[in-house]
């Protein structure tokens, strides 16, 4: 019984110290700097600030969507 | 092969593919075989849902049959939307966010499509032994054991695929979505393969085995499909609203005092139980230190979208995210509460568990990947959505029903909990005041399988030959989007 409760929270304390090592190793490599830098670490020239990505089927014209389309090579997939 | 560009901010070269769509590309037959079956265990998951449900208020119902007796369609249910639906299209999910987040292509593709086969016999397996009466009994664990060893292994194939993807990555910056997915990844296969381990090796029995049960149970939630549910918000939000989140610095906060209090949480299924009561205290306080991490997603994902709450109108991913972001919020308070013992001694053994466990599960996590999906498909096969309506339709009888059942349930259950802990009032009493609420949940139900089936036909008819005529994603399309604010 004993040695069953210390598998059950030896694992839940190997869970922690994992997580502790992750923690220790994001510091060293600097993933805690510079907060602002990461949060815009999504987004790119092709799918910048300010522009939404998603949008119902259809929404907007046609033409509107085709003419944009053809300035945008890189968007046309089919 | 993708032109990837090596810079993050890099602009990609003038008509060649951009690294986005080499990448999406390379994950399609993968991520699409995993969601397409996803969507086939959710189906057969609701069915086994409103068989079971309707059972509680009309107990004859398919009585005849020994296979769908309530002892097997309830566990059978279970089973097939948690290693079926949620499990599956969370790999999906995974796979797709750990490539993109890491700027390379998918790796290892053959013995991944190998993975999607046997995860699909395993569960199809472990479904049937479960409505032929040889299921376990212990729940989220229900399929007999020789099914483990085969989930462990694909488990093992799955953390090695992420994990090369995470060590070949092109960015340097490690993002917070990247964290939630290694968190799963890393974590969930050892819980996995202690959990079996302890109950199916008979190392745990009795009380203790109780205590194992249900500290794996809770970290299925907490381990497997919370951080893979948060991974999607943190990079869908900000994405399709074109604004980076509000609050980076907490969301990193966040991941971390996840990582360090939920897996301490799981022994709050056992107050009252018979177990040493250091042993529930740890498991409440480990509860009630998750208003940390809820906290800060709660603000971030409110402060990200406050201001342009108008956009979910326009997009179909949104709305599902977005009801599942805050479903999160509502559903994490509400646990830690639950985990209180004064709160617990009403609510425990009643319906409102039940309630719970779904806004968990299904108004969270279920509903994320609804919207994850409907984002990621166009991006994969190159097609649009074949009908805005049948989104929209999508939407409001899954939120509708979703609603309901939380309400019906929630409602009923409490006053089951007072009216049980009252011993001058029979329990048969206490049994037949539940019943119109477990009819709010049976319609409830209906609502949200007439949703999965819309989603269905709709995941369909993307596939059908007329489904080419529609130009390309609107995602790739700049004249669709909206301009998303200060920026």
């Amino acid at each position: 019984m004993t040695l069953i409760y210390i598998f059950i929270f030896g694992s839940v304390l190997v869970f922690g110290i994992t997580a502790v090592a992750g923690f220790v190793w994001a510091i060293r490599t600097g993933q805690m700097r510079n907060f602002s830098a990461g949060a815009t670490s999504i987004f790119d020239d092709e799918e910048p600030v300010g522009t939404m990505t998603d949008t119902f089927p259809g929404a907007g014209t046609h033409a509107d969507r085709d003419t944009k389309q053809e300035g945008r090579d890189s968007g046309q997939r089919d | 092969m993708a032109n990837e560009t090596e810079a993050p901010y890099g602009m990609p070269e003038p008509s060649t593919v951009s690294w986005r769509e080499g990448v999406d590309r390379s994950t399609a037959v993968v991520v699409m075989a995993f969601f397409a079956s996803s969507v086939a265990w959710l189906l057969i998951g609701s069915a086994l849902a409103l068989a079971a449900s309707i059972k509680l208020h009309s107990p004859g119902f398919l009585g005849e049959w020994a296979w769908l007796t309530f002892g097997r369609v309830r566990p059978a249910h279970l089973n097939t939307v948690i290693y079926g639906w949620g499990s599956m299209a969370g790999i999906g999910a995974l796979l797709w966010l750990t490539a993109r987040l890491c700027r390379v292509t998918l790796p290892f593709r053959l013995p991944l499509m190998v993975t999607c086969v046997l995860w699909n016999v395993a569960v199809a397996g472990g479904t049937w032994s479960i409505l032929a009466g040889h299921g376990t009994s212990v729940e989220w664990l229900e399929f007999p054991y020789h099914w483990s060893f085969v989930f462990a292994g694909l488990f093992a194939i799955l953390m090695f695929s992420t994990l090369t993807m995470f060590t070949r990555r092109k960015v340097s910056h490690i993002y917070v979505s990247q964290w939630y997915l290694l968190g799963s990844v890393l974590w969930f296969p050892f819980l996995y393969a202690q959990g079996n381990a302890l109950i199916h090796g008979n190392l745990a029995t009795g009380v203790v085995q109780a205590s194992a049960n249900w500290w794996f149970a809770h970290n299925v939630l907490g381990l497997w499909f919370t951080p893979i549910g948060l991974a999607a918000v943190y990079y869908l939000l900000p994405k399709v609203l074109g604004r980076p989140i509000h609050s980076y610095y907490l969301s990193i906060l966040g991941f971390w005092t996840l990582a360090l209090f939920y897996n301490w949480a799981g022994t709050h299924h056992l107050i009252g139980g018979p177990i040493p009561a250091w042993l529930v205290t740890v498991g409440t306080v480990g509860s009630v230190m998750m208003f940390i991490p809820v906290t800060t997603v709660a603000i971030n994902h409110h402060m990200t979208t406050k201001g342009h709450f108008d956009k979910l109108r326009v997009s179909p991913t949104l709305r599902f995210i977005v009801f599942g972001a805050m479903s999160y919020t509502v559903v994490s308070f509400q646990g830690s509460l639950q985990a209180l013992r004064t709160v617990n001694e009403v609510s425990h053994f009643t319906h409102y568990t039940v309630a719970h466990a779904h806004l968990g599960v299904y108004s969270f996590f279920s509903m994320v990947m609804f919207g994850s999906i409907y984002y990621i498909v166009p991006r994969l096969i190159g097609r649009e959505w074949p009908s805005g309506a049948l989104i929209k339709l999508h939407f409001w009888l899954t939120a509708t029903g979703m609603v309901m059942y939380w309400v019906g349930l929630t409602w009923g259950g409490w006053f089951q909990g007072l009216e049980m802990n009252n011993p001058d009032i029979p329990f048969m009493d206490t049994v037949l005041m539940t019943v119109p609420y477990l009819w709010s949940r049976t319609v409830a139900g209906v609502l949200m399988t007439i949703g999965h089936v819309v989603f269905a036909v709709s995941l369909w008819l993307i596939f059908r030959p007329e489904a080419r005529d529609i130009k390309g994603p609107t995602l790739f399309d700049p004249s669709a989007a909206v301009t998303g604010g200060e920026g």
